[in-house]
């Protein structure tokens, strides 16, 4: 197997072949910190992603690490854990969700997976059979686009709609299935807009699957983070006009995202997934990959259970605080406009004007400048499929905000097209 | 689309080529537990999967615990941890490993994750292209057949010898490799057949594979753990001849398999896993999958430091007990023969003799009624690729192994057949 003297291996040429290098919300922030000016003493601060744990403000509560430590030393949890999670972690989670719904879930309802981007992972290849599709919402989480890519899972987008609260455009969403759709995808609270759905239009949003004939994935990782005049009301309750496949975790609103502890849940009152067999599906997927580690698990029902009101509603007021900052800053930089001021989640979707700017060719290339003059990292929204957009994280300790927006306007001040 | 009940028929049913590939030890354990005699007031003995952590003598090194308490209670491990791992993390496995190479091991060559179980996802996936094939040993892991499955990557199998002290038959592997062949896989110390390869024996596999053109997966999840004769000896200290992937984990030789923390480590002085583009598409991989806690990650540097020699004496010293006890049993039971008394590992296979019993028509058979009849579990051959043999776990309390394998031998009177 010689050629010119030189070894040929068969498995050369892999980065050619490979579908899987699409753009990922990690792989482009790599990029744009990776421009920052390494000779610039200030602080980088990080406006592009959604981990608030670094910050005192955004401390976790003790209960939660008490509760993982007393689990590690009782020394009962050192085994592998059963395919869809720890008995008593499953019954927590599923008392947990059902203090919100109209029914009452069942432990073998909710399977245990490693962290939200996880449940994303089983519920795409469980509905990915050879021909289907699944709706996303543009803009979206970009994971579900790299994902289901990387299986060969053909995705179509609805639009929302930023005039409107980021809707759900039902009209798109009617226009996109066909008899291969599976499934839509929604995400409440958003990200990345920052939406909190309403009562009416999640009903809305449910009738028109059931017209359809699919099934709804509702992506509520940011579940209960809600700081506007919606409450947060979780898809599940609408459980019994279409079949509901819930993924959440205790990342965001107990701000650990590094524990990796989330669920897939069925919020089916009919048992229609079930008989669907995707159920099924989804217990294969899990047999053969791995799981949360057994003692995080442990801790799940003190995390759930003994958490007090005070904890939530400090975090709460800090991300109510800190989006009311963020609303109020963009409106005196002219080249950003927000349509809604974000109710829930930690981030804000906010349109770019490149009219009112010299030399800057679109958002990427304003994130990547932006990194280098003044250290300030925010995601452009080609990353989540709106060009000439920005995703802005508001969840970081105030004075890190207030900073990143005076720099932010310095930078427009410096690039802005002379009259 | 048909409408029933004024809404579409549901467009969505369960992934059914999903369905066909999955084949897993807890799939088939899951079955055996749940054919067990619920009158039967006897504890079961579970004799099917390698997991100690229940009994006494198999305690984790305090290290261990102490190392993830610190860790979570710090503050410093809540955040996302980066696609690769956390740096300090990669450095300590970098040591760890290199301890036993004849060359040193960079932080970079190191990716994290969740237990071996992920590695094996993450290596299967990155390597599926249209038309490859891998090699696999056979008896194996059933993991790998299941992911190659999933990824639709093409699985051949070479044998292992067990009148060779289950020895692979290069022979097999050359017949079978062709220019799609990107790699093979060995499991050493082995499982499920309990031998520990040689020096030797491992550098004939590393020329076989490097003429083939080909690299090696070396699946080490039981490095260290070799109570015989022979040595282990890690696959990458032959990296210079071809290729390695070594992955392993801290859950065998720390009893910790519940942790879900492991590695995929690329040793190859001579770059050529970077050079072929393999290294871009893993990390590309790894930006769209879901990785190890960062408290973990957080403790390992302190584990893999830290654990004094005495507890991975004490450790191989019960285990070699224990495959003596077992060895010396299998001697009592006609029916059973063990073809290689084991070595390293915590499993062996066992050939069933089918012709000296009445009504057990086969290994899968044999197991479940010795499920029902003696509450004991042992692996059906036909699951890790032989039908027709066991596969025992001797990693647990002496007491409880000599009261199983007593039961088998019951089990075998009853079932003998009549002279």
């Amino acid at each position: 197997m010689e050629e010119n003297g030189e070894k040929r291996w068969n498995f050369w040429g892999m980065g050619k072949l490979n579908p899987q290098s699409k753009t990922s919300v990690r792989g482009l922030l790599m990029k744009i910190w990776g421009s920052v000016n390494k000779d610039d003493p200030r602080p980088l601060l990080p406006l592009g992603h959604g981990d608030p744990s670094p910050f005192p403000c955004f401390r976790t509560t003790p209960v939660a690490e008490d509760a993982v430590v007393d689990s590690l030393r009782s020394a009962k949890f050192n085994s592998y854990p059963p395919t869809s999670g720890l008995q008593p972690a499953r019954s927590a989670i599923a008392d947990y969700l059902s203090r919100d719904l109209p029914y009452t879930l069942s432990p073998d309802d909710v399977f245990l997976t490693i962290g939200c981007i996880q449940a994303i992972e089983i519920t795409l290849r469980a509905l990915a059979r050879p021909g289907a599709n699944i709706l996303l919402p543009r803009p979206c989480f970009p994971f579900y686009d790299s994902y289901a890519s990387s299986i060969n899972l053909e995705v179509r987008y609805f639009d929302l709609n930023p005039e409107k609260g980021w809707e759900v455009d039902i009209e798109s969403v009617e226009a996109l299935t066909d008899e291969n759709t599976v499934a839509m995808v929604i995400i409440n609270p958003g990200n990345p807009c920052g939406s909190v759905y309403t009562h009416r239009h999640l009903k809305e949003i449910a009738e028109t699957a059931r017209k359809l004939g699919i099934l709804v994935v509702t992506d509520e990782v940011y579940h209960h983070l809600t700081f506007g005049p919606n409450p947060f009301v979780p898809m599940g309750v609408f459980g019994s006009i279409v079949p509901v496949i819930t993924l959440g975790s205790i990342s965001k609103r107990w701000l650990v995202p590094g524990w990796r502890l989330g669920w897939l849940v069925i919020s089916d009152p009919n048992g229609i997934l079930r008989k669907s067999g995707i159920v099924e599906c989804i217990t294969d997927c899990l047999n053969m990959t791995s799981d949360p580690p057994t003692f995080i698990q442990g801790a799940v029902p003190q995390i759930l259970e003994k958490t007090g009101e005070d904890f939530f509603s400090k975090t709460i007021d800090i991300l109510r605080e800190v989006a009311h900052i963020c609303y109020e800053k963009i409106q005196e930089i002219p080249c950003i406009t927000c349509p809604n001021k974000p109710e829930g989640s930690m981030f804000v979707m906010a349109k770019l004007n490149l009219s009112l700017l010299e030399d800057i060719n679109d958002d990427t290339d304003f994130c990547l400048k932006l990194a280098k003059e003044e250290s300030v990292v925010v995601l452009p929204g080609v990353a989540v499929g709106m060009k000439n957009w920005l995703r802005i994280t508001f969840a970081v300790e105030p004075s890190v905000l207030e900073d990143g927006f005076g720099r932010m306007k310095a930078f427009y001040e410096r690039h802005a097209k002379k009259q | 689309m048909e409408v029933v009940n004024g809404h579409k028929k549901w467009g969505f049913q369960g992934n059914p080529e999903l369905i066909a590939s999955s084949i897993s030890v807890r799939g088939v354990l899951t079955k055996l537990m749940a054919n067990r005699n619920k009158d039967d007031k006897r504890p079961t003995i579970p004799l099917g999967r390698a997991d100690p952590t229940e009994f006494p003598s198999y305690r984790t090194t305090p290290v261990a615990p102490d190392a993830v308490a610190d860790a979570t209670y710090s503050y410093n491990f809540n955040c996302y941890p980066p696609t690769v791992g956390i740096v300090e993390a990669r450095r300590a496995v970098a040591e760890y490993l290199s301890k036993d190479f004849p060359y040193q091991l960079s932080p970079d060559d190191v990716y994290l994750t969740g237990g071996c179980t992920q590695a094996i996802e993450i290596v299967v996936s990155v390597l599926a292209r249209p038309n490859a094939n891998i090699l696999f040993p056979r008896p194996g892991y059933p993991q790998y057949e299941a992911r190659a499955s999933c990824s639709k990557l093409e699985a051949r199998h070479f044998d292992l010898i067990p009148e060779k002290g289950w020895e692979v038959d290069l022979d097999s592997v050359e017949a079978l490799a062709d220019e799609n062949t990107v790699a093979m896989v060995i499991i050493n110390p082995s499982n499920p057949c309990g031998n520990v390869f040689t020096y030797q024996h491992l550098k004939e596999i590393a020329e076989t594979a490097s003429k083939l053109g080909i690299f090696v997966i070396s699946d080490e999840v039981y490095g260290h753990l070799a109570f015989g004769s022979n040595p282990f000896v890690p696959m990458g200290v032959f990296g210079s001849t071809v290729p390695v992937l070594t992955l392993g984990s801290i859950s065998k030789r720390w009893i910790v398999p519940g942790w879900r923390l492991g590695w995929i480590v690329t040793s190859d002085p001579n770059g050529i896993f970077h050079q072929s583009g393999f290294v871009e598409c893993m990390r590309n991989f790894l930006d769209i999958t879901t990785d190890p806690p960062t408290n973990m990650q957080g403790a390992l540097t302190q584990i893999l430091k830290h654990t004094k020699e005495d507890f991975y004496s004490k450790i191989l010293t019960i285990i070699r007990e224990a495959a003596d006890i077992l060895y010396d049993r299998i001697q009592e039971i006609p029916c059973l023969t063990c073809p290689h008394k084991p070595e390293g590992s915590m499993v062996a296979m066992l050939k069933l003799n089918l012709s000296l019993l009445e009504g057990i028509i086969d290994d899968v058979d044999f197991c479940m009624k010795l499920a029902k009849e003696e509450s004991v579990i042992v692996l059906p051959g036909v699951t890790v690729g032989l039908k027709n043999c066991l596969r025992i776990t001797f990693a647990v309390e002496h007491s409880a192994l000599e009261d199983g394998l007593g039961r088998i031998k019951a089990f075998y009177h009853r079932h003998a057949k009549k002279e």
